[in-house]
C-alpha cells in the first residue's frame, strides 16, 4: 500500500519503508532484481554497434530514439559468458546518477521477469560469500516464495571507472595520451 | 490598447529592465540599440512614447531625434532622453532638436515608471 | 524574463564592454591621439555605469561615476593621455571587472575583498586627482529657494480657505511639436490626488484663419486634492516646465500669492478672479481682498510667482551636434547583431541534427522503395536540409579573434612583470570556429602565451649577447586547414634544448636507454605529467604542472597539439581542433561488418588494395604512385574479424602527415551529426564520437590521428622488442 502511495507522489524509496517495489529478471537460472525507480523502460534487443576497445562486458551502444545508450552485458560483467541473444534477450534502460549527472545505460538481461514488491521483511543481507558475485553489487536478498533474489545495488554493478574505455589496441598497449594505466576492468568471480 | 513605447538604448540589460517596469505597468515595447535601429523599428512600429539614451554607436540620441522630428507621422512623439551627464550644455544641445524630457542615469525602474507615466498612461 | 535573466544579460554586456574598453586602452597606449579611442572607453564606462545603477550596484555605479568623470575630463581635452593615465584606467577596467564578477554572484575569499576594497579606494583618490580634484564633487544645480516661507516671514500672512492645491496651467505653443500632450499631465496628476475642479482656457486661440493647428493655446486652472509632496506634484511638469507657465499653491496659500496668480495671467486680474471665484478656489470676499491688498501695496516683481521658473534661453549648438553627428562609432555592423541564448542555440543545432538523421533515414527508405520520383523529391530535402545545417553550424560559428582578444593586455602586463620587451603580433583573427570550442581553447591558450614569454623569450640582455633584436616576438596565429583550424603559439626566443629534455626523459624512464627519438617525438616529451625543464620556478610557470593540462585539455575537444622547435630560433605549439563538436562531413566505411565514419575533410583518396597486399598484416605500407604511403590495417587495430572480399585503401591527410586505412568496404559520404559517446567511453582514444545512420544503426566515427599514431608506436614496441 504505502509502496502504491510512494510511486503516486514519486518519492523514491529504494530502502526502508515497508515494501519496496523491484523489476525482477534472468541471467541463466538465477534472478535478480533492480530497484523499479531505477528503471527507465524495457526494449527488445535490437541493432547494436560494437565499440572496440572497451571491456568485453561493454556490449556496444544502441540508438534509443536519437540518443546513444551503451550497453551493459551483465553476465559478462559479473564473471560469466559473454551473453547469447535469443528470443527472450532484453535490454532494461536504467538511470544512474553520478556526479550529479543522470547517466542512462542499457543492461543486457536473458529475460524480464515480473514487477515484485519485495517486503522490507523479506529482504536480508547478502552472505559473505556463496553468491559468486562481488558483495558490493548486492544491495539484498529476498527470500521469495520462488527462491532467493538478488537485488542489485546498479550503481556499483554499473560503476563507471571499472568500465570505461581501455586504451586502443585491447588494453595490452600504452595509454595513447597520458591517461590513467590500463586495468583489467570485468569482475572476477569470488 | 496598450500604448507601445520604444526603448532605444545600446546596453541590452537597460532595455531589458526597462522593458519589464514597462511591461509590468501595462506598456508594450520595442527595443532598438541605437539610433539608426530606433528609426528602423519606428517603420514598423507605432510608438506612444519614445526612450533613448544619448551616447550610443552608429547614431547618437540627439541625432536620432533631430531626425525623428523630420517625420511625419513621429514628430508629435514624446521622447524621454537617457543621459548620465546632468549637465545644462547636455540638455541644451537637446533641447535644441527637441528633446525636453530627460531621466538622469542610474535610475531605478520606479523612477523611469514615473517619468513615463507623465507623458504617456498605460 | 525577469530581473535576475536581466542581470546576466548587464554581466555578459559589461564584460564585452570591458574588453572592448582594454582594446580601446591599449589602441590608446598606441596612439595617445586617438579620439575615437578616447570615445569609445567613455562610452563603455558611461553604459556600464548607466546599466548598473537598475540593478542598485551602487558602489559599482560609484566607482564608474569617478572614472567617467575622468574620461569626460579626458575626450574634452582637459587632461592629457599619458603612460600613467592608461595604466590606472586599465586597473579600473579590472576593478570594473571584479564588480560585476560579484554582481554576477562571484564570491571572493573576505580578505580578498577587503584588499580589493581598498585597492578601490586608491583608485578612486588616483582618478580624482588625475582629474584635478580633491574629491570634491561639484555641486548640482542647487534647488530653488522655497519662496513662500520666504513670504511668508515677510510679510503677515492671511491665508486661503482652499483645502486644495490650485494650479495654473499655460502651455507653451510649442508642446505638441515636443511631443508633449497636455491630457497626459492631467492625467498623471490623477493618479496622485482628485482633481476637484477644472477650468479650461482658450482665451489666447486666434482666429480660425490665424490659428496654427498644431500649436496648443490651452490653459487649466485647476484644484487639486492631494496628499502628496509639494515636490511630487511639481515634477509632474518636469518635462515642460521651460515651455509653460506654472504655478503651484499649497492648500491654504497666502492670499498674497493668489494676488500675485491673478495680477500675472495673461486673461488679466479680473479674468481669472472670476475663474477662481467660479471654481470655488477663492471666495469672492477672499478675491477682493487680495485685490485690495494690491491697491495698498506695490505691484509685485514678476517672476515672483512661486515655482514658475524662467525659460532657459534656447542655445543654438548645431556646430556640437554636427561634430557629435560626425564622431560615429566605427563599427556600424553591430547593430545587427541579435543576442541570443546560446542554448536556444544548441537546441536548434540539436533538432537540426536530428532533422539530418531523419533525412537519411527518409532517403534510404526512397532507395529501397525505388520509387524514382520518391528519391528524387527526398534527395532535394536532404539538400535542402544540408543547406540548413550549414546555415545552423556557422549560427555558432565566431571568430577566433574572442580567444586573442585578451592577450594584448596579458603580454603588456606580463612582459612588464618579466622586465622584457615583447611585441604580440596577431594574425588570422577572423578565422572561425565553433563558440563551444572557442570558449573552451581560451585556458591551454594562456598557458602556451604565458609559457613562450616566460621561458621562451630569452632575457634582453641573452638576445642581444645572441645577436638578436632586443624585443622579443611572440605571435599568435590562426588559420583553416583540412577540416580543422590550427592555432599557433610562436615565441623567437631560445627554443626547446632537445637534450636537455631527453636527458631529463631518460632520467625519469620516460624514455628507454638506447631508445632513438625525433624531434618531434622529443618535444612530445614536455607533455608528460610533471615533467619542466625550467631552471628557476616563477609564479607564471615552469612547476612543471600545466603542459600535460593542456594537452588533456585539448585532447578533450578532439584536438592535437605538436611542437615545431630550433633551438637559438624559437619554438611553435601547433594546436589543431576540429571546427565544430557537432555535425561533420563524414565518410562511411566499414570494418568486420561495423560501420565507421572517418572525417570526410581527412579523406584524400580511395584506393582499392592491391592483391597482392592482402594479408593480415597489422600495418606496413603501400606504393602510392611512387609515394611509400604507411597503411594500417583497421580491423587489426581495433580487433574485428574482417569480413572478407576485396579490401580498400582510404587515404587519409592530417597536419603534414599522411597515412592509409586498410577496411573491408567503401559506404560513401555521409552527413554526419556527431552523438557524444557519454561518460563511460570518455577514456576511449581513436573513437571520436558516435552518429546514427539512416538505418537507424550505430555507427562510430574514427578520431585518425591517434588512432595512426597508436599504429606507429605498436609497431615500435613491436620492433624494439624483436631488436
Amino acid at each position: 500500500m504505502s509502496t502504491q502511495i510512494n510511486s503516486q507522489i514519486g518519492i523514491a524509496r529504494p530502502e526502508g519503508g515497508d515494501a519496496t517495489q523491484c523489476l525482477s529478471f534472468q541471467l541463466g537460472s538465477e534472478v535478480f532484481a533492480v530497484g523499479i525507480l531505477n528503471v527507465r523502460e524495457i526494449i527488445e534487443y535490437g541493432q547494436l554497434t560494437a565499440v572496440p576497445m572497451m571491456p568485453a562486458s561493454v556490449r556496444g551502444v544502441i540508438n534509443l530514439r536519437g540518443a546513444v545508450v551503451p550497453v551493459v552485458d551483465l553476465r559478462r560483467r559479473f564473471g560469466g559468458e559473454s551473453t547469447q541473444v535469443e528470443r527472450r534477450t532484453c535490454i532494461v534502460i536504467v538511470e544512474v546518477v553520478r556526479e550529479a549527472e543522470v547517466q542512462v545505460v542499457g543492461v543486457l538481461v536473458d529475460a524480464v521477469n515480473e514487477v515484485l514488491d519485495i517486503p522490507d521483511s523479506r529482504i536480508e543481507p547478502p552472505p559473505s560469500f556463496g553468491t559468486r558475485l562481488r558483495t558490493d553489487f548486492i544491495r539484498g536478498m529476498a527470500k521469495m516464495d520462488q527462491g532467493f533474489i538478488l537485488i542489485l545495488n546498479l550503481d556499483r554493478v554499473l560503476a563507471l571507472e571499472e568500465l570505461e574505455a581501455l586504451s586502443v589496441g585491447g588494453g595490452t598497449e600504452m595509454p595513447v595520451v597520458g591517461e590513467s594505466a590500463p586495468r583489467d576492468a570485468d569482475a572476477v568471480p569470488a | 490598447m496598450a500604448k507601445t513605447i520604444l526603448i532605444v538604448d545600446d546596453s541590452a540589460s537597460l532595455r531589458q529592465v526597462v522593458s519589464i517596469a514597462l511591461k509590468g505597468a501595462g506598456y508594450d515595447t520595442v527595443e532598438a540599440c541605437d539610433g539608426q535601429d530606433g528609426l528602423n523599428k519606428l517603420k514598423a512600429h507605432k510608438a506612444h512614447l519614445i526612450i533613448s539614451d544619448v551616447n550610443m554607436p552608429v547614431m547618437d540620441g540627439l541625432t536620432f531625434v533631430a531626425e525623428l522630428k523630420k517625420l511625419s507621422e513621429h514628430r508629435f512623439t514624446p521622447v524621454i532622453m537617457l543621459t548620465t551627464e546632468a549637465g545644462e550644455a547636455m540638455k541644451q544641445r537637446g533641447q535644441a532638436v527637441g528633446a525636453k524630457a530627460w531621466v538622469v542615469k542610474p535610475f531605478q525602474p520606479a523612477q523611469m515608471l514615473l517619468a513615463v507615466a507623465k507623458l504617456v498612461q498605460p | 524574463m525577469n530581473v535576475d535573466e536581466v542581470l546576466q544579460t548587464f554581466v555578459a554586456e559589461a564584460r564585452e564592454l570591458l574588453l572592448g574598453m582594454e582594446d580601446s586602452l591599449l589602441a590608446l597606449e598606441q596612439d595617445p591621439a586617438d579620439g575615437e579611442a578616447i570615445a569609445a572607453t567613455f562610452r563603455a564606462i558611461h553604459t556600464i555605469k548607466g546599466s548598473a545603477g537598475l540593478f542598485s550596484l551602487d558602489e559599482l555605479v560609484a566607482f564608474a561615476h569617478v572614472a567617467e568623470t575622468l574620461l569626460d575630463r579626458v575626450r574634452s581635452g582637459q587632461v592629457a593621455v599619458n603612460g600613467e593615465l592608461i595604466a590606472l584606467l586599465l586597473e579600473c577596467g579590472d576593478q570594473l571587472g571584479l564588480m560585476v564578477g560579484q554582481a554576477a554572484g562571484e564570491t571572493l575569499a573576505e580578505d580578498t575583498a577587503a584588499a580589493h576594497a581598498a585597492r578601490r579606494a586608491d583608485l578612486v583618490a588616483a582618478l580624482q586627482s588625475h582629474c584635478g580634484d580633491t574629491g570634491a564633487t561639484v555641486a548640482t544645480t542647487a534647488p530653488a529657494t522655497d519662496e513662500p516661507s520666504r513670504l511668508a516671514a515677510e510679510e503677515e500672512v492671511e491665508r486661503a480657505h482652499n483645502q486644495a492645491w490650485h494650479i495654473s496651467l499655460r502651455f507653451g505653443p510649442d508642446v505638441m511639436k515636443l511631443g508633449m500632450d497636455p491630457s497626459a499631465f492631467l492625467r498623471y496628476l490623477g493618479t496622485l490626488g482628485t482633481i476637484t475642479h477644472i477650468t479650461p482656457l482658450w482665451d489666447r486661440l486666434p482666429p480660425a484663419d490665424e490659428m496654427d493647428p498644431e500649436c496648443c493655446y490651452l490653459g487649466f486652472e485647476l484644484d487639486f486634492l492631494s496628499d502628496a509632496s509639494r515636490e511630487a506634484i511639481d515634477s509632474t511638469f518636469d518635462f515642460v516646465r521651460d515651455d509653460c507657465r506654472i504655478a503651484i499653491l499649497p492648500p491654504r496659500a497666502a492670499l498674497g500669492d493668489y494676488l500675485r496668480l491673478m495680477a500675472e495671467a495673461p486673461e488679466g486680474t479680473d479674468r481669472l478672479g472670476e475663474i477662481l471665484v467660479a471654481s470655488g478656489a477663492l471666495t469672492a470676499a477672499e478675491v477682493e481682498r487680495a485685490l485690495d491688498r494690491q491697491r495698498r501695496a506695490a505691484p509685485p516683481r514678476l517672476g515672483e510667482i512661486l515655482t514658475q521658473e524662467a525659460g532657459v534661453p534656447p542655445v543654438l549648438v548645431q556646430a556640437a551636434l554636427d561634430k557629435q553627428a560626425k564622431v560615429r562609432d566605427s563599427k556600424p555592423a553591430a547593430s545587427r547583431f541579435v543576442r541570443v541564448d546560446a542554448d536556444k542555440l544548441e537546441e536548434l543545432i540539436n533538432q537540426v541534427g536530428e532533422l539530418v538523421i531523419a533525412g537519411a533515414s527518409a532517403g534510404l527508405l526512397a532507395q529501397r522503395n525505388g520509387n524514382g520520383a520518391l528519391i528524387e523529391a527526398v534527395a532535394l530535402v536532404e539538400r535542402q536540409v544540408e543547406v540548413i545545417r550549414d546555415r545552423a553550424l556557422s549560427l555558432r560559428m565566431v571568430e577566433i579573434g574572442e580567444s586573442f582578444n585578451r592577450f594584448p593586455r596579458v603580454v603588456r602586463d606580463v612582459s612588464r612583470e618579466l622586465g622584457k620587451d615583447i611585441e604580440l603580433v596577431i594574425t588570422g583573427a577572423e578565422t572561425e570556429l565553433d563558440k563551444t570550442v572557442v570558449e573552451k581553447i581560451g585556458d591551454p591558450l594562456m598557458h602556451l602565451v604565458r609559457n613562450a614569454m616566460d621561458h621562451g623569450i630569452e632575457p634582453t640582455e641573452a638576445r642581444l649577447a645572441a645577436g638578436k633584436p632586443a624585443r622579443g616576438r611572440l605571435g599568435l596565429n590562426a588559420y583553416h586547414e583540412s577540416g580543422s583550424i590550427v592555432i599557433e603559439v610562436a615565441d623567437d626566443g631560445g627554443g626547446l634544448k632537445r637534450d636537455k629534455i631527453l636527458a631529463k626523459a631518460r632520467e625519469r624512464g620516460l624514455v628507454a636507454p638506447g631508445q632513438v627519438l625525433d624531434d618531434r617525438e622529443v618535444f612530445a616529451l614536455i607533455f608528460e605529467p610533471g615533467f619542466s625543464t625550467a631552471d628557476q620556478v616563477t609564479n607564471l610557470s615552469g612547476r612543471g604542472v600545466g603542459m600535460d593540462v593542456v594537452k588533456r585539455n585539448i585532447a578533450a575537444l578532439r584536438g592535437s597539439i605538436d611542437i615545431d622547435s630550433r633551438e637559438g630560433a624559437g619554438t611553435t605549439m601547433r594546436i589543431r581542433l576540429p571546427l565544430t563538436l557537432a555535425i561533420i562531413d563524414g565518410f562511411l566505411i566499414q570494418v568486420g561488418g561495423s560501420p565507421f565514419v572517418v572525417p570526410l575533410d581527412l579523406v584524400q583518396e580511395c584506393v582499392e588494395l592491391p592483391a597482392c597486399d592482402q594479408r593480415a598484416q597489422p600495418s606496413h605500407y603501400l606504393d602510392l604512385r611512387g609515394e611509400a604511403l604507411p597503411c594500417l590495417n583497421l580491423g587489426h587495430l581495433l580487433d574485428l574479424e574482417s569480413s572478407g572480399g576485396r579490401q580498400n585503401v582510404v587515404v587519409v591527410k592530417y597536419g603534414n602527415r599522411r597515412a592509409g586505412l586498410v577496411v573491408d568496404r567503401l559506404l560513401g559520404e555521409f552527413q554526419t551529426v556527431i552523438k557524444p559517446l557519454g561518460q563511460m567511453f570518455r577514456h576511449l582514444r581513436g573513437i571520436a564520437g558516435s552518429t546514427i545512420l539512416g538505418s537507424g544503426e550505430v555507427a562510430l566515427i574514427l578520431d585518425v590521428p591517434p588512432l595512426v599514431q597508436q599504429a606507429a608506436d605498436q609497431e615500435a614496441r613491436r620492433l624494439g622488442r624483436l631488436g
